[in-house]
């Protein structure tokens, strides 16, 4: 936080709080901003950064009580109770009028939208993205005659070559827990399909429900045999990598964000390969998971005129590109191109363009305190797949406190 | 004399004694060496999962440099000075003071007032976590130097004030009492017979409070929000990515973190002993 938030905006100023307090995505701002304000001189932008941590508690203080005229902030479930509440500014303007922009936002960042809608109007815009999926060592799968799995057989069966050549088929560090919401995510999506996996976490099906229970026979079939890293629960995700680049274990369901320390560590593109997580119920429209970054105009905003151009801006192809260049992510805009030579950043751009919806990651599509107690049952559930029942019946109890 | 010195003991003993020291010293340095050796890696090794072979590269230039462009680590190392020695000075002079008041001065409350500056050193600091945290926030100095460097200048000057009491109470009283016949004021009694004569303690205090409040992590982060007043103990943390613990920027950082309490003790090393002691042994 720099100093105390101004409350007085003249014409022309534009204020910005975001959180971007890590280096790369301060760096992408400090780029968009000057750029917005050379692009049109009669705007001054007034730039409040926020400490990644504390702005999740700020933003419910500002957004009242001394709101900017634009916030970042993140799609899906994480901005309904904003939206509930009447603090975020209805920008389903800027998604329908082609005028807005260069080419027609609606159909240029199509799949995205549903992420951005809640009562079939439009509440922001998205500006980057990230891919989940499984990272694999290549040359382990060559050396034990594996081709990427496409279907879930295909999958159970290259774990269990795997792990008959003594290797641990995947990798994964449940000290932190959140890394097991990314592997039920995945199943649940690939299971039941992203409109329920949306009703889960928006608390409308139990826990208990046949369908969950689906999810975790699908779970099952993984953890049983001991497909995942044996002391998973005793590792960060960072310290369930070392495995991987040692060559002794194979796969991780990951975000984009690993391939970087694994390079670091003397992978490469040789034999570190990306594939999207694999079918299961054949038929079902592939979802993804794709936690998205967004902005938005507080409906207390003093200055709307100003903040929906630089809406507008953000959601330009080659502004997108600019702002993802820097962070190493991906452009929503599909107009947009991403960095050349990197094939993960290819492949990811090349899946989310055409995924059927993007999920926003457990945590952010469920309230915080059924995320945490989830995040615990999978964990638990991972390392003591017996306890399954009672801890979905648990689960089933915090939800119907949570979401009363 | 205690402890029997160890050349006194019998032989055995003194054998025991020579081969546990080293191994003792080396069990207890094992944790800084591992931050010297992640502080001279880069990232790779430690993904890979080598933490105490020979690194594969030497890094620990760049890692220095790392740590000096990446975050705002010469701003913090400013602020920690900044927070230090002004709670330094003004925990001691405080308690110079009140030392003096507390044991030269007959009257009835003087024990109850001495017990309450004790019975500060026995709060569980995480107790005063929130009224603290609301006590400046009202007052208007919650995220600021001023507030952090006033709250230690409060909660050192407990300690202190035990220190110095019993240091100036051990003082031959017959000094006080003779400059008092020779007609020379109160002030002038502290202020040319008593601060000279605890010179040493207040050495030693200033090297003990710098140490504490340089190395404070607690209160920094509860008092302080902003890169504009976060001292170097809570700032380390800026140095970890969006998504990775960059333990070998981290380990640098500390070593960095650490220089300064590190060269006031050796500079000071003969009163820091002394002030350890001294408080121990009069009273």
């Amino acid at each position: 936080m720099f100093g105390i938030i101004s409350s007085t905006s003249f014409a022309g100023t534009l204020v910005i709080n975001t959180d971007t307090s890590d280096a790369a995505p301060k760096e992408a701002f400090e780029y968009i901003i000057k750029k917005f304000e050379e692009e049109n001189p009669d705007v001054t932008v007034k730039w409040n950064v926020f400490d990644h941590e504390g702005y999740k508690q700020s933003i419910r203080n500002f957004l009242n009580t001394d709101p900017p005229d634009v916030a970042n902030w993140y799609a899906g479930n994480r901005m309904l109770p904003f939206v509930r509440a009447g603090l975020f500014e209805d920008v389903s303007d800027i998604w329908k009028d082609s005028g807005w922009v260069d080419g027609n936002l609606s159909e240029n960042m199509e799949h995205a939208k549903k992420s951005m809608t809640i009562g079939g109007k439009q509440w922001g815009i998205p500006y980057t993205y990230y891919q989940w999926g499984v990272y694999y060592r290549k040359d382990l799968f060559t050396a034990n005659g594996i081709s990427v799995p496409t279907t879930w057989d295909d999958f159970v069966a290259a774990c269990a070559t795997l792990k008959a050549a003594g290797i641990t088929p995947i990798t994964i560090g449940s000290k932190y827990l959140w890394t097991t919401a990314g592997v039920f995510d995945y199943l649940n999506l690939r299971t039941n399909g992203y409109e329920f996996h949306m009703d889960l976490t928006l608390g409308k099906v139990p826990y208990t429900d046949p369908k969950v229970q689906a999810v975790f026979d699908k779970w099952d079939e993984l953890v049983k045999p001991g497909y995942f890293l044996e002391n998973h629960a005793a590792l960060s995700w960072q310290e369930a990598l070392t495995p991987m680049v040692n060559g002794e274990a194979a796969m991780y369901v990951m975000g984009n964000f690993a391939v970087a320390p694994l390079k670091e560590a003397g992978l490469r593109d040789s034999n570190l390969g990306f594939f999207q997580f694999p079918e299961i119920t054949p038929g079902i429209p592939m979802a993804e998971e794709a936690p998205t970054d967004t902005v938005h105009i507080p409906s207390k905003a003093k200055n709307k005129t100003d903040a929906k151009r630089f809406l507008i801006f953000m959601s330009r192809a080659d502004v997108q590109e600019e702002i993802n260049k820097i962070l190493g992510q991906l452009p929503i805009n599909k107009n947009s191109s991403v960095k050349k030579g990197d094939p993960f950043l290819a492949a990811g751009l090349n899946m989310l363009n055409n995924a059927y919806a993007m999920a926003q990651f457990y945590d952010r599509d469920a309230p915080a305190q059924m995320a945490s107690e989830g995040m615990k049952g999978f964990q638990e559930y991972m390392s003591n797949p017996d306890r399954r029942q009672k801890i979905l019946e648990r689960l089933e109890k915090v939800r119907q406190k949570v979401y009363k | 004399m205690f402890p029997t010195p160890i050349h006194q003991r019998p032989i055995i003993n003194q054998y025991i004694y020579k081969i546990f020291l080293p191994i003792s010293l080396i069990i207890w340095l094992i944790p800084i060496f591992g931050i010297l050796m992640t502080s001279i890696r880069g990232l790779g090794d430690i993904t890979a999962g080598n933490m105490w072979g020979t690194p594969s590269e030497f890094l620990l230039f760049s890692n220095l440099h790392d740590v000096f462009t990446n975050t705002p680590m010469i701003k913090y190392t400013l602020n920690s000075f900044k927070v230090t020695i002004p709670t330094m000075l003004g925990a001691v002079a405080l308690s110079c003071m009140t030392g003096f008041a507390l044991a030269n001065y007959k009257f009835r409350t003087n024990l109850i007032i001495f017990f309450i500056f004790i019975a500060g050193n026995f709060v569980p600091f995480q107790i005063l976590m929130i009224p603290v945290r609301d006590l400046t926030f009202k007052i208007g100095l919650y995220n600021t130097i001023t507030g952090l460097v006033l709250f230690h200048v409060a909660f050192q000057t407990g300690f202190c004030t035990l220190f110095m009491r019993n240091f100036i109470k051990a003082l031959p009283q017959e000094l006080i009492e003779a400059a008092r016949m020779d007609g020379a004021s109160e002030f002038r009694i502290f202020w040319k017979i008593i601060l000279p004569l605890t010179r040493p303690a207040i050495a030693a205090l200033c090297v003990l409070i710098f140490t504490f409040i340089w190395n404070d992590y607690f209160w920094a982060t509860v008092l302080i929000q902003g890169d504009h007043a976060m001292p170097i103990t809570a700032g380390l943390k800026s140095l970890n990515g969006q998504w990775i613990t960059a333990y070998h920027l981290l380990s640098t950082g500390s070593i960095v973190a650490a220089i300064p309490p590190v060269i006031m003790f050796f500079l000071m090393q003969k009163h820091f002993i002394a002030g350890l002691t001294l408080g121990a042994t009069k009273g």
